[in-house]
């Protein structure tokens, strides 16, 4: 199923050439969960990152659907 | 005594009597520093009841035990004051290199009383103090001041001063340091002009004499490494400043669109940390002793928004930008070097305007009132409204009130979006429960930095919380907010110092924070000591606000946050559950059911009971 991965600020780098705007098309199989989304990429995954699932606090075995958006940002103090 | 040089500047404006007074170093151990000693100056002097604009008001420049050390990022003051746009505290953290010049002038405090026959400046080289005439740059804005003010006192002087905004007495001015940097919030340069005074310009080279010198060094490299390997990775704050922030908080349907008619905003790209990076930034810019440098110098170098300056923050493009509906970028950057010239908050300007569009869209008030049409997204008319403001002509002269007046004015009072009469920042409460809390309850109206639990809600530091809950969020506010009061107190920056407040578990206590003070002061604090002393701060302000009636009775949130549902993104058809969250805070912090502190709290605060 197609899902969407987005890196927000300095994550971006660890996308492959070619996202618009820090977004990617994922294809990923069913059943696959969010931790399997951003752990193909090369972010840390601990509570250095802040990942979020259509914007919501999930936990990272939660299982995606089609057409979802997995996003990642690093957690870090700002605004 | 170390750290603090334990002296107070106090200047009457009206007398022009200069003198100099000693702080008992037990109120300096049990009020901290900075904000903390402000609060019980003030307290202890002034009537809280009196007008903020009147010569009756304290303007207290206040600068922490860490001020002017080598603690990173201890480069910040506050100014306190009663302020005309709340009538609640005015609290406003700055940075920058004035700061530190203040401290170095061998005073933690100076404080502003009474109100010049004509406008002046104070300058402040050690045991040197003068009461000058400011007749020569009255009606100059903040830059040409400072360039004027430096090259006739001393290149090595630092200066504060206000612009045309204060000098109007707008409600959203601001007080600028080093040209950029900002006391932005609640009007504090509305009370500088208030009194005639244009400028304080400081120098000197009392640095205060530390504790434990060594051991400070050494603490200061140790943390300072920790910040720079962050720097290494490529930390968003050092690449991109606050300017990353809009794709956070427009992810989570929490960025203020349009006076958060919306949540997320359909051209965020455009205005984003990228767009400004790769379109008009030319280098990062440190406060002083700053390891993380998260200041930009930027540039539009042609066309209509030419100009130089730095920023634009989050919170500018939460207001002037997203708020009014604006996508244009150059636009936007042009009306942050507006703002700081003028001398200006951002955020109130950006969402007095922003209020101001939607009444004119919904023809709450016509293109006559307005003297040109104001609609959402119109960049040049955000700019106008700006010059209107400051200058406090035409429609300016309403829009200079703030959001709260002008929509009372109009018999529209449910489109202002403020607590405290104070507008909100950039973080839309009905997706960040907490942040509602939080604005509803603080000391200085709505603000953020109040105790940002929006670094848990939202950036997960120093762990991720959802924001969508309650649950546990009146005792995370409180501790947040407590924290807050110690960093402002202390004299260092909050987006280091929030590191300096959690251990490995990622438990909040300000352990190196509050060791750091100790190193500097020799005051012995333990790391609940130094809590408790934060929370003294704090109900001490709020004992100040209920005799500035502005109590329990303003602990509520405006009409949108409660009656209408976010329309669009993650948080979707969400209100903020204030009621859910008011009744635990009140006990968490110590207070009765009605919102007073109780007199069991005072007495365990040693706090006076009246
Ligand atoms: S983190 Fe940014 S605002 Fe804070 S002291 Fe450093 S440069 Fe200044």
């Amino acid at each position: 199923m197609m899902i969407r991965v987005k890196m927000i600020a300095n994550y971006r780098d660890a996308l492959p050439a070619g996202h618009k705007h820090g977004v990617i098309e994922l294809d990923v199989p069913d059943g696959a969960t969010v931790f399997d989304a951003v752990s193909r990429f090369d972010i840390p995954l601990n509570d250095e990152s802040v990942i979020v699932l259509n914007g919501l606090t999930v936990d990272l075995n939660t299982p995606l659907q089609e057409g979802d958006t997995v996003t990642a940002f690093s957690a870090i103090a700002g605004g | 005594m170390y750290g603090w040089h334990l002296k107070i500047l106090r200047v009457n404006l009206t007398t022009r009597k200069v003198t100099t007074e000693d702080v008992d170093p037990k109120i300096a151990r049990d009020y901290l520093g900075g904000r903390g000693w402000a609060i019980h100056y003030m307290y202890k002097e002034m009537d809280p009841a009196v007008d903020p604009l009147s010569p009756e008001n304290m303007l207290i420049f206040a600068t922490g035990p860490l001020t002017a050390t080598p603690a990173p990022t201890g480069n910040r003051y506050m100014v306190v004051t009663k302020s005309p746009l709340t009538g609640a505290l005015a609290h406003s953290n700055s940075g920058g290199e004035f700061p530190t010049w203040m401290k170095r002038t061998g005073f933690d405090l100076f404080i502003f009383e009474g109100k010049a026959s004509e406008p002046v400046y104070v300058l402040v080289n050690e045991d040197q103090i003068e009461v000058r005439s400011a007749a020569h740059v009255w009606g100059k804005d903040t830059h040409e001041t400072t360039d004027i003010l430096k090259g006739e006192t001393s290149a090595e002087a630092r200066v504060a001063c206000i612009g045309p905004a204060g000098e109007n007495l707008a409600l959203m001015a601001a007080i600028m340091n080093d040209k950029h940097r900002a006391a932005a919030r609640s009007g504090v340069g509305a009370v500088m002009g208030s009194k005639n005074l244009k400028a304080v310009v400081a120098m000197g080279n009392k640095n205060p004499p530390l504790h434990d010198p060594e051991a400070m060094r050494s603490i200061s490299v140790e943390t300072s490494k920790n910040v720079g390997a962050d720097v290494k990775k490529g930390s968003n704050m050092r690449i991109y400043g606050t300017s990353y922030v809009p794709q956070v908080t427009n992810t989570l349907g929490i960025l203020p669109t349009r006076n958060f008619l919306q949540g997320t905003f359909e051209h965020v790209h455009n205005v984003d940390g990228d767009a400004l990076k790769n379109q008009y930034l030319i280098r990062h810019t440190p406060c002083y002793r700053c390891p993380l440098s998260c200041g930009r110098l930027t540039e539009v170098p042609d066309g209509p928004y030419k100009g130089k300056g730095e920023g634009p923050e989050y919170e500018t493009i939460s207001s002037l930008g997203t708020g009014c509906g604006v996508s244009n970028l150059a636009a936007l950057v042009k009306a942050n070097y507006l703002c700081n010239e003028y001398g200006m908050d951002t955020i109130t300007t950006g969402m007095t305007i922003a209020v101001a569009m939607e009444m004119y869209e919904k023809g709450y008030i016509s293109e006559d009132v307005v003297g040109m049409p104001l609609k959402f997204g119109d960049h040049d008319a955000m700019i106008e409204m700006i010059k209107l403001m400051a200058y406090n002509k035409g429609f300016g002269k309403d829009l200079a009130q703030g959001s709260y007046r002008l929509a009372e004015k109009y018999g529209h009072p449910e489109l202002a979006v403020t607590t405290r009469k104070q507008e909100f920042p950039g973080y839309d409460p009905r997706g960040s429960q907490g942040m509602g809390l939080l604005y509803a309850t603080s000391n200085k109206g709505a603000s953020h930095m109040e105790g940002d639990v929006a670094y848990e809600e939202v950036f997960g530091v120093p762990v991720k919380e959802n924001p969508l809950t309650t649950e546990g969020k009146p005792e995370l506010v409180k501790h947040f907010e407590d924290s807050f009061a110690l960093m402002d107190s202390s004299g260092v920056c909050v987006f280091v110092g929030i590191r300096y407040m959690f251990n490995k578990d990622r438990m909040i206590l300000p352990k190196i924070l509050s060791e750091m003070m100790n190193l500097a002061t020799g005051a012995g604090y333990t790391s609940e000591e130094a809590m408790q002393a934060a929370d003294r701060v704090y109900t001490l302000e709020r004992m100040f606000l209920i005799k500035a009636g502005s109590g329990p009775e303003w602990d509520v949130l405006p009409y949108r946050m409660l009656n209408e549902p976010l329309p669009d993104g993650p948080a979707k058809g969400r209100v903020v559950e204030l009621d859910k969250m008011l009744p635990e805070f009140y006990e968490k912090r110590g207070w009765d059911e009605k919102g007073y502190p109780t007199q069991k709290k005072l007495m365990e605060l040693g706090l006076p009971l009246n």
